[in-house]
């Protein structure tokens, strides 16, 4: 009982690793140059998530001070402040990737790797 | 002007003089005094703020006067100050290269965007050097992996676009990776100040070792990964063959040693060397360094494109770096710091008179290099200069940090690196010496064997002097960068500071 009850308690950084996992399998086995991006994204989420966890407290206020109520438990917001600038910078590399795409399709006409490759081959000889 | 500002006026210059830089007309009159304009003004500063740190010690700023708990620090002691004035200057003598030479890649009207590009990664490299802030290190370090790799991908053609896609894939899951290690670390301490961390960490750390742990392997895989150690480093030689030339010059002189130097600022200023010992990172980042130090080498030996052999030696080289950082003791730490700006310093003078030799030539292969001494003698004489520092003849800095780095093994009780680094002088050796042998002493079917002066324009031709000099000196008087290093080692090896 006490095994479930660790996952139930740890379930947002067994989440985070599960998709860090996906992610990274994604951008290092897909042949799929768009998918690839979509990976990187997964993986950046991953952390966000990880980073969000850490500032949570179970049943605690949000940070903003009430005179009526007193001094309770808040929750840390540097994490989420943190992420705010985490997630303008994943859409920056997003966006670059993204352009980058666009190019290599003008240019051979496909996102797959294996055909590009090919090309280049064939283009080389 | 003795401010306390300065590394934020360094900063600032650099930002505004990269967002207003497309605004001018390019090559007219008024976009180059602006260009050059602040770059002198950056020069300067960088040169205030080191004798500033020289005379007064270490500086600590913090942004807006908040506490150093709460808000962003920055703490510039006298290495800081010093790679600081050499990333600046170097990639000024690359700028100065760059006007002339960056034409053969890009169209005129490109021009702004390339040096506002040159400009944030100037402004980027020196903000995550001077920085003391692990999330300020990451914004830095984002806006670095973003701008080397639009630096490859400026060139339009689909080589450049491939090598610059593989760059940003691989550069996001190692800046992932290290964000997730720093979060790891926040979990423990609960404070993201450098110093702060330290602190907390040298009381703490029993209790959670292997937080601390896998933290550290994915801080060391993400800066391996853009450092390019030898499993991680694929994406570097395409990144820098196809890469305009002073691109490619900035990209292996000064890019991929601040990552290292960040890395040493994980080891020895945020864990703490004597976690480090305890949890032996150190072992596996010397086997890791010592297999980078052999494979870059041999990898560089069969290699065609002269740019690539380059490329391939900048992995061995950084290899150095690391093995510095494992051996954990004050010489070995030295050594590495060392060779840091000995390295930007050989390395950009190859790719700039590889550059050169492009420029007037358009030949790229090794072996067309034969009798080109007589045609280009100035050129092929800077290169040989660097290419033999690359070995480690006396005389050149290349050779001081590598009897540093010696030294440094042999304090610490293993003489079996030496063996390493002289096995791998030897392979520099091989690659490096028949191009400077062939150049001035074989006969080409194609060319005439009467010497001839260097017809390049002064632009070309000054930063290639400046540079090889610079090798020259700072190998015969290493005490000019090595009394930095003295004094910074206190700031890198007590606890707490």
């Amino acid at each position: 009982m006490s095994n479930l009850s660790t996952i139930i308690d740890n379930i947002n950084y067994i989440g985070a690793f599960t998709l860090f996992i996906i992610g990274l399998y994604t951008v290092l086995t897909h042949s799929n140059l768009l998918k690839r991006v979509i990976g990187v994204n997964i993986m950046e989420t991953a952390v966000f998530l990880f980073f969000v966890s850490i500032g949570y407290i179970r049943g605690a206020n949000a940070p903003i001070i009430n005179p009526e109520v007193g001094d309770t438990f808040f929750v840390n917001p540097l994490p989420s402040a943190m992420i705010l600038t985490g997630i303008v910078v994943a859409v920056s590399i997003t966006a670059y990737g993204l352009s980058l795409l666009i190019r290599l399709y003008k240019d051979y006409g496909t996102l797959e790797l294996d055909e590009i490759i090919k090309k280049e081959e064939i283009a080389n000889e | 002007m003795n401010s306390a500002h300065l590394p934020v006026y360094i900063l600032l210059i650099l930002l505004v003089s990269a967002v207003t830089t497309p605004l001018t007309k390019a090559n007219s009159k008024f976009f180059n005094i602006k260009l050059f304009g602040s770059l002198f003004f950056v020069n300067i500063l960088a040169l205030l703020q080191l004798l500033m740190v020289w005379s007064s010690g270490p500086l600590r700023y913090s942004f807006g006067n908040w506490d150093s708990a709460i808000g962003i620090e920055f703490l510039i002691d006298e290495y800081t100050s010093l790679l600081v004035l050499a990333i600046v200057i170097i990639s000024t003598l690359i700028v100065i290269f760059s006007t002339k030479d960056i034409l053969l890649d890009i169209s005129k009207e490109k021009t702004p965007s390339y040096y506002t590009l040159v400009l944030l990664l100037m402004f980027s490299m020196s903000g995550m050097v001077m920085t003391n802030d692990l999330f300020n290190l990451y914004v830095f370090m984002e806006i670095l992996s973003l701008t080397s790799c639009a630096i490859i991908s400026i060139k339009d053609h689909r080589a450049n676009t491939m090598a610059s896609f593989k760059y940003l894939m691989l550069g996001t899951i190692g800046s992932v990776s290290i964000l997730l290690g720093i979060a790891m670390l926040y979990m423990v301490t609960g404070h993201l100040n450098m110093t702060l961390t330290n602190e907390t960490i040298s009381t703490v750390w029993q209790f959670y070792p292997r937080n601390i742990l896998i933290s550290l392997s994915f801080i060391t895989t993400g800066l391996g990964l853009k450092a390019a150690i030898f499993p991680l480093h694929i994406w570097l030689p395409d990144a820098y063959t196809v890469a305009p030339n002073s691109s490619s010059a900035i990209l292996a002189a000064f890019v991929t040693k601040v990552y290292a130097f960040t890395l040493i600022k994980f080891v020895y200023r945020v864990i703490g060397i004597e976690v480090i010992k305890t949890i032996s990172i150190n072992e596996y980042l010397a086997i890791f360094a010592v297999i980078s130090i052999i494979m870059g080498s041999m990898f560089a030996i069969g290699q065609k494109d002269i740019k690539r052999m380059l490329a391939y030696s900048s992995v061995s080289q950084i290899g150095y770096i690391f093995l510095g950082i494992s051996l954990s003791s004050e010489l070995g730490l030295s050594a590495s710091l060392f060779h840091i700006i000995a390295h930007a310093l050989m390395k950009s003078t190859l790719f700039l008179t590889v550059g050169a030799v492009i420029y007037k030539k358009g030949i790229r292969k090794v072996s067309d290099f034969d009798g080109l001494g007589y045609e280009m003698p100035l050129t092929l004489g800077a290169f040989s200069i660097a290419a033999l520092g690359m070995i480690g003849i006396p005389g050149i800095n290349g050779f001081m940090s590598k009897w540093y780095l010696s030294l440094a093994a042999f304090e610490v009780g293993k003489p079996i690196f030496i063996v390493f680094i002289l096995i791998s002088s030897f392979l520099n050796a091989i690659y490096f010496l028949p191009i400077g042998i062939s150049a001035f002493l074989k006969e080409s079917m194609y060319r005439e064997q009467v010497m001839q002066k260097d017809d390049l324009p002064l632009s070309l031709k000054a930063p290639i002097v400046l540079l090889a000099l610079g090798c020259i000196i700072t190998g015969i008087f290493p005490d000019i960068i090595m009394s930095f290093i003295e004094r910074a080692l206190p700031t890198f090896l007590s606890i707490g500071l």
